[in-house]
């Protein structure tokens, strides 16, 4: 019954079923599965498997905007049933679109499959300005800063945002994407990762994670 | 540039940099004017392809096309950072917004007026006019508010259909308003659109949303008399590329396009597709002529020039999307010096 459950969900997440994430999400309560399990083994396994899909080119932004939605409403109603657990602390990622640019769709895609995979997410938004990222970082304390732009004459803040966050938070990953940043681009700029869509980026993050770096 | 369009062979490759912010920061001009302005547009292009030597007519358009012409707001980018228009409000927020918009008049929609006073300089000084249509994914997108409208391309397909079935007759207003302006042989035709990228829709979803109306679009605009067109299928399309290829074969391969793929998109797959009719221009990595030295641009030109040149119907050599407006203009002079190393005819 369980495995069915957590399956369900999954399954929900992947094709978008919101009537059916609800109806597993609150079956997941009735028959006692932990709510936290319910979440990381049944959506966020949905999630992965929509990440997946989206690398090798099986699904596309409107199918993972919809996955999103059934994912959002089994999470909103298993989270408050959620018993804290004080010593599990999420890495914590700071996300923003650099100044000047208003694209968020990519990030937005990051920020969502972060989340799937644990991570908890600070959104600064769009046109986010060097001293906000900086502030940020330091606020939350966060240990990612991911930075995004689409536009060439955006990307030019990369570099000093992520001496500035260093110069904050030394051992703060700093992470870019988006359309004109390539790897080479990203090492000039002196990030420590960079990925080329919003599944690597989570690859990428808890690569770098692992490492230490 | 008349040597390629007309099948005839050219002294060297065509050099077209795609380059409008560029344009507006190499006259000392903020990037908000050349966007805002349709007489500096014009001059500021006017004067870069005449410093630089190359082959580009004067146009406007810009990608964030479909808000300010359906009743939103866009911004001017004149704070730092800003490359381009961005829009502030969408005209469509729900359901019942789609149903309410109506067709704007094209002679007042948006950058309309300004597209049409860059269009009339060029005319007045013999060089085409050039009006920005097609691209209908993007323009809904705009409109929407692009994840509202890839969110309702699943759940409320209907929503989209509607919405799109309004820009295509719009856009035959603002081909209408051309060419009883300038003429029809006078008139050139740009398309283009990002959000069709399949990093972010599936071909089968440019199939049903996209590709009735282009088909459509295009066949329009041969029965009033264009014939030449500048497509500009931004990032990567290369899924899509079969149903551009659709395009051309509805309307019997009339007329001449000029094919600009995004960087993405293989030369080959582009010589493959159109190869017998068309002219492939580009695609040279954009962000490159921003970020790499002389020599590597000058490189990278090289190959693309090399590939290209085996397009039985022609070859411009062009980025794959705008030249960044950073990008020192010793690069954009890289485009020159290659097509002059690397294109010359005899």
């Amino acid at each position: 019954m369980k495995e069915e459950i957590l399956n369900g969900l999954a399954e929900a997440v992947v094709s978008g079923d919101t009537e059916k994430a609800e109806k597993l999400a609150k079956d997941a309560l009735a028959n006692g599965i932990d709510p936290y399990e319910a979440i990381m083994e049944g959506c966020s396994k949905g999630m992965s498997i929509v990440s997946q899909k989206y690398e090798c080119g099986d699904m596309y932004v409107p199918e993972i905007l919809c996955s999103a939605e059934a994912m959002n409403i089994a999470i909103e109603i298993l989270k408050p049933h959620i018993k804290v657990d004080p010593t599990a602390v999420p890495k914590k990622i700071i996300i923003g679109v650099t100044k000047g640019d208003v694209h968020e769709i990519g990030k937005n895609l990051v920020k969502l499959m972060m989340e799937a995979a644990g991570f908890k997410v600070v959104d600064l938004g769009r046109d986010v300005p060097t001293e906000k990222f900086v502030e940020a970082v330091k606020t939350e304390n966060a240990d990612v800063c991911a930075m995004s732009a689409l536009m060439t004459t955006s990307m030019i803040f990369m570099p000093e945002i992520i001496s500035q966050v260093k110069k904050a938070k030394p051992n703060v990953i700093t992470m870019v994407g988006g359309g004109p940043l390539s790897l080479d681009t990203a090492k000039q700029y002196g990030a420590d990762g960079y990925a080329k869509d919003a599944s690597l980026a989570v690859k990428v993050t808890k690569e770098l994670l692992s490492r230490g770096a | 540039m008349h040597a390629l369009l007309t099948g005839q062979k050219p002294d060297r490759i065509p050099v077209i940099p795609f380059a409008f912010g560029y344009t507006a920061k190499l006259a000392g001009l903020p990037i908000g004017d050349f966007y805002s302005d349709g007489k500096k547009c014009f001059w500021c292009q006017l004067m870069a392809a005449d410093l630089h030597g190359y082959d580009a007519t004067p146009m406007y358009g810009y990608a964030s096309v479909g808000a300010w012409e359906f009743g939103g707001k866009i911004g001017f980018p004149y704070e730092v950072g800003h490359g381009a228009p961005y829009v502030i409000k969408h005209p469509i927020e729900t359901e019942e917004d789609v149903d309410k918009i109506e067709i704007p008049d094209p002679k007042t929609a948006g950058a309309n007026p300004i597209m049409m006073e860059v269009a009339k300089q060029a005319n007045a000084l013999g060089m085409p006019a050039i009006f920005q249509i097609g691209g209908f994914i993007t323009y809904c997108g705009n409109a929407m508010e692009p994840a509202r409208m890839l969110h309702w391309m699943i759940r409320k397909p209907e929503l989209v259909h509607k919405f799109i079935n309004k820009v295509e007759e719009y856009q035959k207003l603002v081909t209408d308003w051309f060419v009883d302006t300038f003429g029809a042989e006078k008139c050139m035709v740009f398309s283009g659109g990002a959000i069709e990228s399949n990093k972010v829709i599936s071909p089968k979803q440019y199939e049903t949303f996209a590709l009735p109306h282009e088909i459509n679009i295009n066949k329009y605009i041969f029965s009033k008399g264009l014939h030449v067109v500048m497509m500009h299928p931004c990032a990567d399309q290369n899924k899509n590329l079969p149903f551009y290829k659709q395009i051309r074969e509805a309307c019997g391969w009339k007329g001449k396009y000029v094919w600009n793929f995004g960087p993405e998109t293989p030369i080959e797959k582009q010589i493959e597709a159109f190869g017998a009719h068309d002219i492939i221009a580009g695609n040279v990595d954009p962000p490159s002529f921003q970020t790499r030295s002389f020599d590597e641009v000058l490189m990278l030109c090289k190959d693309n020039i090399e590939r290209g040149l085996k397009n039985p119907s022609g070859y411009i050599l062009m980025p794959g999307c705008e030249m960044p407006p950073l990008a020192p203009p010793i690069n954009v002079h890289a485009m020159m010096v290659a097509a002059r190393k690397f294109g010359s005819f005899g």
